[in-house]
């Protein structure tokens, strides 16, 4: 018969095994200890994700629009200047996807949102989705408490450091070391400073801009546009559900950017934005892409994405906007 | 559960714990423990794929059996038939028959309906390709008589289910690795203290080097239009150290999990990127997969002619194209192999009647060329291999040859990573005569150098790991 308490004592461990262990935890416990202190740091570290997470908290019986969308609609639309009580929850590389998981878990604790502004850019029908793991679902658990993961949320879900070291290890050297001042969040975590990107190198000097590289996606994606289109009508039917008035937007950009852009993608985008249009009582579409009257090149950030001085433009012609639904808007529990 | 997951991190030395605390004299009840952590580490993938893990082994084990207790040749032909149709029809029913009647009706020019059959749709189960061929070759030795069956139940399932090789590698032979479950494992500190050094040498090769490139390199594939020459002949490059560092990584990881247990695994990569010619690559890159498909499939088809130097081109060729297949159920694969193939034997055509001298070594001596050859056959399979289909493939190849300007190259070059690349080719080169760089370290480094060394590797796996992918070769 076998010995079942020794069995299930540790004391079957070996002298070498033994050793081992403790060789193994004298070497591990630096690690374990540097790591905690840098996860510690990342989340102390003022980043607009923490802000935002923070006053969506704090204002969340208060809130009536919410922004979603990639770095164009986080970069030009402020909502200091909105004329509801907003939140900018657009973020780099965002898609709808994301979007629309954010929706879904912070609706329940925003009782007054009547309005969602988000983008349809250029590239949003043809790019795919991130996967499950996409580093930053463990940012909108930590800060929003949205599981985006679309599985059950296990501890390591919630270390921020470790979903992305170099993007965290970058921001901890600029903000401890270096103590980078150009960042100026305000309550709403937009950065009121945005203005130093390759426009701004190139001292909005039009002649330069003409010739500076930028990366635009030109491959045009059948099956991703059928995927993220039949995904895009999913949410605007829950939105719609919801009582929800949105306004669809796309973004100022650089005419250098307008011109590189794939016809195909183009026209694929906006035939769908007029069937939205047509079919969704509750959309409005604010399509400023193509907008260079109001946009010169000082509102440009870079070939794509506006800095402060045309977010403050773009703000004003989404309230515009939410001044034209404002009649339609009615409570969510109506 | 990856090897580079939060998980793992967890799942193993809580297994380790439990695999050394029952004591090293209960070799069943380390068995046990083996098989019921590597059948929850394969179920978090997909637990229904659990039932073909077993019911290949069982028949396997079973055919095995029968295979030693028949006495007449053509039933032991049975059985092994039996047990190769299987395998080979659970892998084609997976693996290939989308391909198989996508091709058939394009051949055709049929549409959906207007044949008989019809595309299933069928998740691909995780390192099947492997774990079928280590079962396959296993009822082919005992056929063969080259190891006795095993009346061990809990040890054959053990084999095939392994968990540090199961997913993708090292495909190992029974006569390795069986023997190994029902001896005496002892507990070496030397051996486990290496295992963890492979490990951490497969971390930093798989988390640092393979998924920086990856990062570069679908950005590149995701639309090569928008790339000139310059820049998608360097991502092509940066695709096999994507690709070695990846699968190399993986198996210095299985090989090091499998150390802490006891267990010896077979060498898989031997530093394939100073290979000479395709045959050496060949005998460098997945070692154990080339000596399943040279014992399995080459040398049988050899046998019966060895002279025939026809017969041996065309065992070549069918063993390469084999190969391709085995990798993935596409043209692209296909063509690679077919590709190494043809270089293999006008690599081994001799130049004169003598058979001295091939065509090949005649032909590019001096011996600088070697390297240049080595370089143009790593970068055409890697085209080969990361296009999604053969248009892209021709696109790709058209692009780089029509010498379009690379204006961006400069923004796809990543400092760290080029000098975390240099600080693995460097040390590989140098260390190149043992089995990973870290090996038995201790030996001629002392202690405060060695942690040091540990501790640098570890900040770059922390600080400069890029997004995680997934292992490329579990989809095959």
């Amino acid at each position: 018969m076998p010995d079942s308490k020794k069995i299930s004592s540790i004391s079957n461990f070996n002298k070498s095994q033994l050793q081992f262990l403790k060789y193994c935890l004298l070497f591990f416990i630096p690690v374990i200890v540097i790591y905690c202190i840098l996860e510690i740091l990342a989340l102390n570290l003022p980043i607009n994700y923490k802000v935002a997470g923070d006053y969506l908290n704090s204002h969340s019986q208060k809130i009536e629009l919410m922004a979603l969308g990639s770095s164009q609609v986080k970069c030009g639309f402020n909502p200091a200047l909105s004329n509801k009580t907003a939140i900018n929850l657009a973020s780099t590389s965002q898609h709808h996807k994301e979007d629309f998981l954010i929706l879904q878990g912070t609706i329940d604790r925003l009782p007054k949102l009547k309005y969602v502004l988000f983008e349809v850019s250029y590239m949003h029908l043809e790019l795919p989705y991130h996967p499950n793991d996409y580093w930053k679902n463990n940012i909108y658990l930590k800060y929003y408490k949205v599981n985006a993961f679309e599985r059950s949320a296990y501890f390591k879900d919630k270390l921020v450091y470790l979903s992305n070291p170099q993007f965290y290890s970058a921001k901890l050297k600029d903000y401890y070391i270096y103590k980078d001042d150009k960042v100026h969040l305000n309550k709403f975590g937009f950065d009121t400073n945005n203005y130093y990107s390759s426009f701004n190198k190139l001292d909005y000097d039009t002649s330069k801009i003409t010739n500076n590289y930028f990366k635009i996606y030109t491959k045009e994606n059948l099956d991703i546009f059928k995927t993220n289109t039949a995904y895009l009508f999913k949410m605007l039917d829950y939105m719609q559900s919801k009582n929800l008035n949105v306004i669809i937007c796309t973004v100022p950009v650089y005419k250098t950017y307008l011109n590189k852009r794939n016809p195909n993608i183009v026209r694929r985008r906006d035939s769908i934005l007029s069937v939205i249009k047509k079919k969704y009582s509750n959309v409005v579409v604010l399509n400023e892409e193509n907008d260079s009257l109001q946009f010169t090149v000082k509102d440009f950030l870079n070939e794509n994405h506006l800095n402060p001085d045309g977010a403050k433009k773009f703000t004003a012609l989404v309230n515009q906007k939410l001044d034209s639904l404002s009649g339609r808007a009615q409570s969510r529990s109506n | 559960m990856l090897f580079n997951s939060f998980s793992f991190g967890l799942f193993l030395p809580i297994t380790l714990l439990l695999y050394w605390a029952v004591g090293f004299k209960r070799i069943k009840s380390q068995n046990a423990i083996l098989l019921i952590a590597s059948y929850f580490f394969y179920g978090l993938w997909d637990w229904r794929f659990l039932f073909l893990i077993v019911a290949s082994s069982l028949v396997d084990y079973f055919a095995a059996i029968a295979i030693k207790s028949s006495e007449s040749v053509s039933k032991q032909k049975r059985y092994l038939y039996s047990s190769i149709i299987w395998n080979l029809g659970v892998l084609f029913l997976f693996k290939y028959y989308n391909f198989f009647i996508d091709e058939f009706a394009l051949l055709f020019n049929m549409q959906q309906g207007e044949y008989g059959f019809s595309t299933l749709n069928l998740i691909l189960p995780v390192g099947l390709s492997f774990y079928t061929f280590q079962t396959m070759s296993y009822t082919i030795d005992v056929y063969k008589n080259r190891i006795a069956p095993t009346n061990n139940l809990l040890n054959f399932l053990c084999f095939v289910g392994f968990f540090p090789q199961l997913v993708a590698g090292p495909i190992e032979k029974a006569k390795n690795l069986l023997p190994q479950f029902n001896n005496k494992r002892n507990f070496d500190q030397s051996e486990v203290k290496d295992g963890l050094r492979q490990i951490l040498w497969g971390l930093f090769k798989k988390m640092v080097i393979a998924d920086n490139a990856a990062y570069i390199v679908n950005m590149v594939y995701a639309s090569p239009e928008d790339y000139g020459s310059l820049s998608l002949l360097y991502a092509s490059v940066l695709f096999f150290f994507q690709i070695y560092g990846d699968f190399s990584g993986y198996s210095d990881i299985a090989i090091g999990t499998a150390k802490l247990f006891g267990f010896k695994l077979s060498k898989n990569f031997n530093i394939p990127y100073l290979a000479k010619s395709a045959t050496e690559f060949w005998q460098r890159w997945h070692i154990t997969l080339t000596r399943w498909f040279t014992d399995y499939v080459y040398f049988p088809i050899i046998k019966k002619n060895l002279r025939s130097n026809t017969r041996r081109n065309l065992a070549i060729f069918s063993t390469m194209v084999l190969i391709g297949l085995w990798h993935g159920a596409d043209w692209t694969f296909i063509i690679f192999g077919g590709f190494q193939g043809f270089l293999i034997i006008l690599e081994r055509t001799p130049l004169s009647k003598d058979r001295k001298s091939s065509l090949f070594h005649k032909t590019l001596r001096p011996n600088f060329l070697f390297p240049l050859f080595s370089f143009f056959i790593i970068t055409a399979s890697s085209i080969l291999f990361r296009s999604q289909n053969i248009d892209e493939v021709w696109f790709i190849f058209k692009r780089i040859f029509s010498f379009i300007p690379s204006d961006t190259i400069g923004l796809l070059i990543n400092k760290y990573f080029l000098v975390c690349g240099f600080i693995m080719i460097t040390a590989e080169i140098l260390t190149r005569f043992k089995d990973f760089p870290l090996s038995k370290i201790d030996k001629y480094v002392s202690l405060p150098l060695r942690w040091i060394i540990y501790y640098i590797l570890i900040f770059f796996i922390f600080q400069y790991a890029g997004f995680k992918e997934d292992f490329i070769y579990f989809q095959f």
